[in-house]
């Protein structure tokens, strides 16, 4: 790879981190000409130039409010991380809880969270809290399934060899099995982050004094829609800057991982 | 042209002869989409649907609930429901950023928005609000005009509190006691409020302190208009007899909609609703008009306060004159 002998623009525009900016690109000319070709009214669907335009001329209110929709989401994250880790390892490790648990947390979640977020408010206000609550709501589930199947999905075969080599439980959780479950629980850890900004989003719709959710409800109301997609746009940013953190993580962590090493595209 | 003249007389002689359902009649089916879930202010469209007086006017009424006036303008200006019930205000804004929409009539002439609190909490002045929790929606127009109404009543943002949330969560926030008062509608939110607690309110209502705004109107696809100005006219002619109807016979409009939609609300506190909604048909212009006719004056105030605290962007948002007409009213 050292020896490429692909002028530097090309090494430039097709190397792994300019890709995702170079469809960005496309998809907006894309948006720019169908507008512009079915002359799309900017009542229905703004022209990108008008939502750049507030992006940049909005941009302290929307760091700002963005800030607020951050904390929510990573403390709802935190939630999840805290209850859904021990939840699945109960799951996994015991049949009676998994009997008791399971089919009870599959039930809570098809409950629709907007249904009940407005219940939030009512019982703990209008601060931060029914907003963590609602990202914990909707991160948590990813990360219990996907725990559970990494613990469940254990090789017995390497179980029965740390056994027979006389490893204690401690030592066979933290050997065989941790290792070998990581990569599924980052998978979920994954999944969760991301729907923890929707439920910190869904959580100030509802009720807020602040946040990128109450900035779209007035973006919304005064048919702003420059501003609404603004707002969208830095939402998904800090959707896409977690996952890019929980990633960061996870390469330090399981760094042997077929997904982490780089001769892996080599061989497949 | 002539052919087509006379081919309607003849329709509309056959109507007027059968007077009843006319199978052989192809009718216009016209969607109206209203600006919320169903309640008592839209029970004159359900009592003129059930009395006939769009079947009619050779008009197929489908009511649609909607989630709010500025959806309901956007379903509009797209073309998927060709009249919107819905704040005209709020069409305002939505047509002086390119909607092509225009108010057709206006049924509400004065405002019903008011800030609104149990009758126990004895607010019953402006001046009564100070230290107290006022509920607002972000974005919303009530939460739009409230600062007029404060400078009007000479209250700062820093004699109270207040706490943003959605409808619903306004709502609970005043039942539940996490706030005192809420921006609302006068037969609307205090009906709710009163259903669901047993408890009277008390609105402060703001056209009682000079603010007065225009509400919800039946607005219009241009487009359409200028298709169809014919089926518009029978549209509003059917539409402006559903009122007066109502008005007069308010029981028999809320019994119509409890038939059509039984969810929609209780009898009692619905009745009470449709008699606050009827006594909003009037302006301050021509107490005598018919229903649905605006007044210069009313429209223009509207538009001036919506240009001064609504956001209406002075320099591109014309006249009023372009906002609405009467020229479709019987």
């Amino acid at each position: 790879m050292a020896t490429n002998p692909r002028p530097l623009w090309q090494r430039v525009l097709f190397s792994v981190w300019a890709r995702p900016i170079l469809l960005v690109v496309i998809l907006l000319v894309l948006w720019d000409v169908t507008i512009r070709l079915f002359r799309i009214p900017p009542y229905l669907v703004p022209a990108p130039e008008a939502v750049v335009g507030q992006l940049v001329g909005e941009w302290p209110r929307l760091w700002r409010e963005s800030l607020v929709t951050t904390y929510a989401t990573l403390g709802g994250f935190a939630l999840s991380i805290a209850f859904g880790i021990p939840m699945a390892l109960l799951i996994a490790y015991s049949r009676t809880v998994e009997s008791f648990v399971y089919p009870l947390l599959v039930f809570s979640q098809s409950i629709p969270k907007i249904a009940i977020a407005p219940l939030f408010v009512v019982w703990f206000g209008f601060g931060i809290i029914p907003k963590v609550i609602c990202a914990f709501m909707l991160g948590f589930f990813p990360i219990v399934v996907s725990t559970v199947a990494g613990f469940k999905s254990v090789d017995s075969d390497m179980i029965d060899l740390a056994r027979s080599m006389k490893a204690g439980r401690l030592a066979t959780f933290m050997r065989i099995a941790l290792p070998q479950a990581l990569p599924s629980l980052f998978a979920g850890l994954k999944v969760s982050v991301t729907l923890a900004v929707v439920g910190a989003v869904v959580g100030e719709f509802v009720g807020s004094n602040s946040g990128i959710g109450y900035l779209l409800q007035i973006a919304n109301g005064n048919f702003d829609l420059p501003l609404m997609f603004a707002a969208l746009v830095v939402l998904s940013l800090i959707g896409v800057l977690l996952f890019v953190a929980v990633d960061i993580v996870e390469r330090l962590m399981i760094p042997w991982h077929a997904s982490h090493r780089n001769d892996f595209t080599a061989t497949a | 042209m002539l052919k087509r003249i006379s081919t309607f007389l003849a329709a509309a002689l056959t109507c007027a002869m059968v007077n009843g359902p006319v199978a052989a009649q192809p009718k216009d089916k016209v969607i109206l989409m209203l600006n919320w879930y169903v309640y008592s202010e839209h029970a004159p469209f359900f009592l003129g649907k059930e009395r006939g007086y769009f079947e009619q006017e050779g008009i197929d009424l489908d009511i649609q609930e909607g989630r709010g006036s500025g959806v309901t303008v956007q379903a509009v200006a797209a073309g998927t429901a060709q009249f919107g019930y819905a704040d005209v205000p709020t069409m305002i804004k939505a047509a002086a950023k390119g909607a092509p929409v225009i108010a057709i009539g206006v049924a509400l002439q004065t405002s019903p928005m008011s800030v609104m609190g149990f009758t126990d909490k004895n607010i019953k002045t402006p001046s009564d609000i100070k230290g107290k929790i006022v509920a607002v929606t972000p974005g919303d127009s009530m939460s739009q005009i409230w600062p007029l109404f404060l400078k009007k009543t000479n209250l700062k943002d820093t004699d109270f509190q207040q706490v943003a949330g959605d409808a619903q969560t306004k709502l609970n926030a005043v039942i539940n006691g996490q706030a005192d008062l809420l921006l609302g509608y006068v037969m609307d939110q205090a009906i709710k409020l009163q259903d669901a607690t047993k408890k009277n309110v008390y609105p402060i209502r703001f056209a009682d302190y000079g603010v007065n705004l225009v509400s919800s109107g039946i607005v219009v696809n241009k487009d359409y208009l200028k298709k169809n100005p014919d089926v518009v006219k029978r549209f509003m002619r059917a539409a402006t007899r559903s009122l007066e109807e109502a008005a007069k016979n308010p029981d028999a409009a809320v019994d119509a909609m409890l038939k059509a939609n039984p969810k929609s609300g209780v009898k009692d506190s619905a009745l009470v609703g449709m008699k606050a909604t009827a006594a909003l048909y009037k302006g301050p212009d021509n107490p005598n008009d018919r229903p649905f006719r605006a007044g210069s004056k009313n429209m223009n105030e509207t538009f001036a306060l919506l240009v001064e605290y609504g956001g209406l962007d002075k320099a591109t948002s014309g006249k009023v004159e372009d906002y609405y007409t009467n020229d479709f009213l019987p």
